[in-house]
């Protein structure tokens, strides 16, 4: 196994920009294609459906600044996983995702930040990591990330930020 | 006195750990000794509970037992926002006072 603390957080091939028009859509199309790249273990898709449903991970993004769309960190135990990353998901259509904080609210969500953790004690956590890109990343890199047509837009602004 | 407080998440991966670490530097600064873990929510019970003073999990959640250890809803510290975290380290900080847990 590669060394995790040298290991890119973002990869230039787990990246997607997707046109799902359903939470199940969606998680199964970008879980087929982990698998395929061995990111994940075959259990992953299950445990990441089932862990969204009892504990959602939809964040709203309008306490940051009103014009971004939500977003939504999915992610599930580490023992399904093969690696530390984060997966960003550009949905071109809004799916619906609940609030983590509040579970009875319910949002349309833009972009995932999906993260494969099979190290949760290592280094800096990702989800602060993401966090605090978001909350202090320049409006305009960020719409034009929102916004994304194609993976390597996504690279771009992502790649120098996290890796 | 040592302050033990117990951060739970969906997956005990990602949110409980920063939520564990976030309450831990805070109240370091606001003088307060405290010893931080966080676990799965699904493998939280009473027995487990009795161990600490304060349990952060993410969200409002309905145990399904009883417990005397106090309850504060940490999620939005999440965010990274400070506005949003203060209230919830001042709720943190509340507990530790009337429970004289320093």
């Amino acid at each position: 196994m590669a060394d995790e603390t040298t290991t890119p957080l973002i990869d230039k091939n787990l990246m997607f920009v997707v046109d799902g028009r359903s939470q199940d859509e969606v998680f199964q199309d970008v879980a087929d294609r982990l698998l395929k790249a061995d990111a994940v273990k075959p259990d992953f898709l299950k445990n990441l459906e089932e862990r969204e449903k009892n504990y959602p991970t939809g964040m709203d993004m309008s306490v940051v600044n009103k014009d971004y769309p939500n977003i939504a960190i999915p992610h599930t135990e580490g023992q399904f996983v093969n690696t530390r990353k984060i997966i960003p998901v550009r949905l071109k259509q809004p799916i619906e995702f609940a609030n983590m904080i509040s579970p009875d609210q319910h949002f349309p969500v833009g972009f995932l930040f999906m993260i494969l953790n099979n190290d949760p004690e290592g280094q800096a956590n990702v989800l602060a990591q993401i966090m605090d890109f978001l909350t202090n990343a320049d409006k305009d890199q960020l719409a034009r990330l929102f916004n994304a047509e194609d993976t390597q837009t996504i690279f771009d602004i992502l790649a120098p930020a996290f890796n | 006195m040592t302050v033990r407080i117990l951060a739970a998440c969906g997956a005990g991966v990602n949110s409980s750990h920063q939520i564990a670490s976030a309450i831990t530097s805070e109240m370091k600064k606001r003088g307060y000794n405290v010893k931080a873990d966080a676990v799965m929510i699904k493998d939280v019970n009473a027995e487990m509970l009795k161990k600490y003073d304060i349990f952060t999990p993410i969200s409002k959640t309905d145990l399904d037992f009883q417990t005397d250890t106090a309850i504060v809803p940490a999620g939005p510290i999440l965010y990274r926002v400070p506005s949003m975290a203060k209230p919830v380290y001042d709720n943190v900080e509340k507990v530790i006072k009337e429970k004289h847990l320093k």
